[in-house]
């Protein structure tokens, strides 16, 4: 088994870890690839996959592949590289000379939460209303200026106790700076926010059409 | 922010990132069970360590309103 890491143009610069890595290319396109481990699934077998596709980001335009894509050999893996031609050649150019930069925003923790065994509906709307409101601010305060500053941006569901924002933003690589010091811009501006920004990523947010 | 609290947050978005984000080829999950476990330990690490980074006077004061 083979497990596939990211999608590249062809031809393009050496590996970085021409051990551990190789090429499958078809016409424009390259996947880069090493052999599939059988490793437990930790957070630090996470960051090794993501330093490989980090280090392929340094010198090249990367789309990554959802961890765990794994071909039985090169073949099955070039021949999707054939199918969708097209789709991986348009999403490359849509994220070239861009990074991914990740942004959450926090509330404070005190906040009387929704799913409390005790709550009664009223109490249960009131606080419902209360964390909608919240999430309207923040992407109000916090996502319109960034949005700004980004090719392109992608707001997701917010999951965790007290998050009131989560967003993905794809961000020229000469405006990261920027990006980062209006984050903090807005920290200050915002002290009931916890603002997190990380990065930058390569473009996993940004791979769809 | 404690260094702590910045490396949970980047476990986070990178869990979002490698089993949520990427070019998907096969469109199933090949890591459906793992997933699970791996981001409930990542919430978790996030949830209490800006506790404790509130905790030490690291974060900014929580206003009462927002």
């Amino acid at each position: 088994m083979i497990e596939l890491y990211a999608i590249t143009d062809h031809p393009g610069p050496a590996l970085p870890d021409a051990r551990v890595l190789r090429v499958v290319s078809r016409g424009s396109l390259a996947g880069v690839y090493g052999d599939a481990g059988d490793e437990a699934i930790t957070p630090d077998a996470l960051w090794r996959h993501e330093q490989i596709v980090e280090e392929l980001m340094q010198e090249r335009t990367v789309l990554p592949v959802r961890y765990g894509t794994r071909f039985a050999d090169e073949r099955a893996a070039g021949q999707v590289l054939e199918e969708r031609r097209e789709q991986f050649a348009a999403a490359l150019e849509r994220v070239r000379g861009a990074v991914e930069l990740a942004v959450r925003v926090i509330g404070r923790a005190d906040q009387p939460k929704v799913t409390g065994p005790a709550q009664s509906g009223t109490e249960y709307l009131r606080a419902r209303l209360r964390e909608h409101a919240s999430e309207s601010e923040a992407v109000h305060v916090v996502h319109e200026p960034l949005s700004e500053l980004a090719r392109d941006h992608v707001l997701r569901p917010v999951v965790l106790a007290d998050e009131r924002m989560r967003a993905a933003y794809l961000v020229e690589a000469t405006a990261v700076q920027e990006f980062s010091a209006t984050v903090q811009r807005l920290q200050d501006a915002h002290p009931p926010l916890l603002i997190t920004c990380t990065g930058p990523w390569p473009a996993y947010s940004f791979t769809q059409s | 922010m404690t260094t702590i609290a910045e490396q949970d947050v980047a476990l986070i978005d990178l869990l979002d990132r490698l089993l949520g984000g990427g070019v998907v080829i096969f469109g199933d999950i090949t890591l459906a069970v793992a997933d699970v476990d791996l981001v409930y330990v990542g919430l978790r690490a996030l949830i209490s360590s800006v506790a404790t980074a509130r905790e030490q006077g690291v974060l900014p004061e929580m206003g009462d309103a927002l």
